[in-house]
């Protein structure tokens, strides 16, 4: 290849790159910008970025909600790991009649889209009194996470030798240790991966948390939501709150890339 | 302790029954050896009596105490995996200790015994090391290591050599029979190579197709195999077969061939078409002179042994082992002759019908 054909690819994935990431680089512009900036023309290219004060508005109306936000997404997160490991478990190496059909039967409830189910569980929270709670939302992000968790679980306890788990058992193991000591420690990398993507989806979930809360409960999202009202839309704090919004996604995918890439790509080559 | 039968078991995945009748009796601190061909059901028979699958019916006894439907964990066996099956996310150490650490025992004492096996077994500087970091030599003595600290009822051993070259094969087979010495515990072990069966066993359970053939010692099985198939499963070239009739005075006359009079005979079966076989090694060879003319296509030659193959008109190919012989080559004229006290005679069902 001469030069210019390799320099062609590259410039081609710096401009593809620049329009996916635009958006994002001017809200976080943004964030910096006085209002009066933000509508500017021409337009305030480089802001000062020792300008806080959008950040320190948001916050001090709104730091309950970002606390409400990361004890829903932690607890959604522990609570289908808990829940799906488990099954997963039992459904790969128990055996027990329509063992196949319990599995696909759980990824269906997948399939139905979220809002489906808004006004039953709409109904149902208010029957047990628990609108706008934190455990309704944990419950629910849980809940709508279980079936994609387990499958994913399952895909990873099929992958741990079957001779390794049942040298377990004979060196003396009850399912629950073979669970704890064997398969969990074994299939590190799913967990890394499901934790993931369960983290992802409570933390960005927003229909459903609209449906849901009001006041108190009321997750980050629905803030950010809240700020584009009727008679104004406030970018200055939608694009602060959206940069705090990206963070924490972003830093918990970086602690989590080495199992999830390994996770992700596990099975896809015989060893 | 470890005696273990097996009464009247049967085995069947959905439809597919793959063991029937199987009644064993295997005594404390034997070592037996389940043998035979790929599919025939030794890695289910096995597994069975682990408590790893299911039995469809009859019942497994350890030591007088029926456990069929007793969990693995609870047997008090040992297994060795053809995969090893170490846990690769703990150390040799707790790989050896770990059946020890599920029993609830002191650290101090599992220290120790793991220190013992390890002695044994010359692991002693790999013990901190991760299963991943091993040969496959030395991850074979781990899963021995893990197997011998639990002082099993019995060890169970599923094709533990397979995954290893020739050299090495040899020299873990020479340690399994002296570790069965020193242990003195009942061990079963799978293999579908004959020589580990017959160098190894003090019995040989030769498995066919869902049937135990027959259960016997090593010698019995090559003196005396109960019918053709263990006659040809056993021995190494394989046996050689001839199509063969009764004659009306109880002889046996090979087809095309020579006339036997074997003394040992059933009289009574000797009837109708029969199977004569032989072992190469125990057919007499000459340039000059025999009951059959041959001429060799193929000269095997091991320098301790030459394998002839002889295309002998009529009759087919006959496999010839001639021990330290350097005189007879490829297309080569030779002459074969079958001693009748070798003979093995089969009647129509396959059955071995000498009298010893
Ligand atoms: N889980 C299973 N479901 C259905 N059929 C099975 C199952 N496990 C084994 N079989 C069948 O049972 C028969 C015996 O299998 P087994 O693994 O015991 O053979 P083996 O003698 O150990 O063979 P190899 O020497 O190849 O290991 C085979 O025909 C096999 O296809
Ligand atoms: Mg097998």
């Amino acid at each position: 290849m001469n030069r210019e054909t390799k320099a062609l690819p590259l410039v081609a994935a710096v401009f593809i790159t620049f329009i996916f990431t635009a958006p994002i680089i001017w809200m976080v512009m943004a964030a910096f910008k006085t209002v009066v900036d933000i509508y500017a023309v021409p337009p305030v290219w480089v802001p000062d970025f020792t300008y806080l004060e959008n950040f320190k508005v948001l916050l001090s109306d709104n730091w309950p909600f970002l606390l409400n936000s990361l004890i829903v997404t932690v607890g959604a997160t522990v609570l289908s790991l808990a829940l799906a490991l488990p099954a997963a478990f039992g459904l790969v190496y128990f055996q027990f009649r329509s063992q196949n059909f319990l599995a696909d039967w759980i990824l269906s409830t997948r399939m139905m889209p979220p809002i489906a189910a808004a006004v039953p569980l709409y109904m149902v929270f208010n029957g047990f009194g628990m609108l706008d709670t934190i455990p309704a939302l944990i419950i629910v992000y849980a809940g709508f996470n279980l079936p994609f968790a387990i499958w994913v679980a399952m895909s990873f306890f099929r992958n741990i030798p079957r001779e390794i788990i049942e040298a377990a058992r004979v060196e003396g193991c009850s399912w629950v240790q073979t669970f704890r000591l064997v398969a969990l420690p074994l299939a590190k990398s799913g967990i890394a991966t499901v934790a993931t993507f369960v983290f992802i989806f409570a933390w960005n979930e927003l229909l459903l948390a609209l449906f849901l809360t009001t006041r108190e409960a009321r997750t980050f999202p629905v803030v950010i939501s809240s700020f584009s009202t009727v008679t104004r839309t406030y970018w200055e704090l939608i694009s602060a709150a959206t940069i705090i919004q990206i963070l924490p996604p972003v830093i918990f995918t970086i602690i989590m890339q080495r199992h999830i890439v390994s996770g992700l790509t596990m099975g896809a080559v015989k060893h | 302790m470890g005696e273990i039968v097996l009464k009247d078991v049967h085995k069947a995945f959905g439809d597919v029954s793959v063991l029937r009748d199987i009644d064993l009796e295997i005594a404390d601190g034997e070592f037996v050896v389940f043998v035979g061909p790929s599919g025939c059901g030794k890695s289910t028979l096995l597994r069975m009596i682990t408590g790893l699958e299911t039995v469809t019916s009859g019942h497994v006894l350890i030591d007088g105490k029926d456990v069929t439907h007793t969990k693995p964990s609870s047997r008090g066996l040992a297994m060795v995996f053809q995969s090893y099956a170490l846990f690769p996310h703990i150390s040799v150490r707790d790989n050896i200790g770990f059946g020890l650490r599920i029993a609830g025992l002191p650290l101090a004492e599992i220290a120790d015994k793991v220190a013992k096996a390890s002695a044994i077994l010359g692991l002693d500087a790999l013990l901190d090391r991760k299963p991943r970091e091993l040969s496959g030599g030395q991850q074979q003595r781990v899963a021995i290591g893990r197997a011998i600290v639990r002082e099993p009822a019995a060890f169970l051993f599923d094709e533990p050599l397979s995954n290893l070259d020739a050299a090495l094969r040899v020299q873990m087979r020479i340690e399994l029979v002296r570790l069965h010495e020193r242990l003195a515990t009942t061990m079963i072990y799978v293999t579908h190579d004959q020589v580990e069966a017959m160098t190894m066993a003090d019995r040989i359970v030769v498995l066919e197709g869902g049937d135990v053939q027959q259960f016997a010692t090593p010698i019995e099985l090559y003196d005396r195999p109960v019918n053709k198939f263990v006659a040809g499963f056993i021995g190494s070239p394989k046996m050689n077969f001839l199509g063969a009739d009764a004659t009306a005075d109880g002889k046996v006359q090979v087809r095309n061939g020579p006339l036997l009079s074997i003394s040992d005979l059933d009289t009574a079966r000797v009837t109708g078409p029969l199977t004569v076989g032989i072992r190469p090694e125990h057919i007499t060879y000459s340039h000059d002179t025999g009951d059959l003319k041959g001429t060799i296509v193929v000269e095997e030659q091991l320098g301790s042994d030459a394998f002839l193959y002889v295309e002998v008109e009529k009759i087919g190919m006959i496999t010839v082992r001639a021990v330290g012989e350097r005189n007879f080559h490829s297309h080569q004229t030779v002459y074969l002759t079958l001693p009748p006290q070798r003979c093995h005679v089969f009647d129509q069902a396959d059955l071995r019908i000498n009298m010893n």
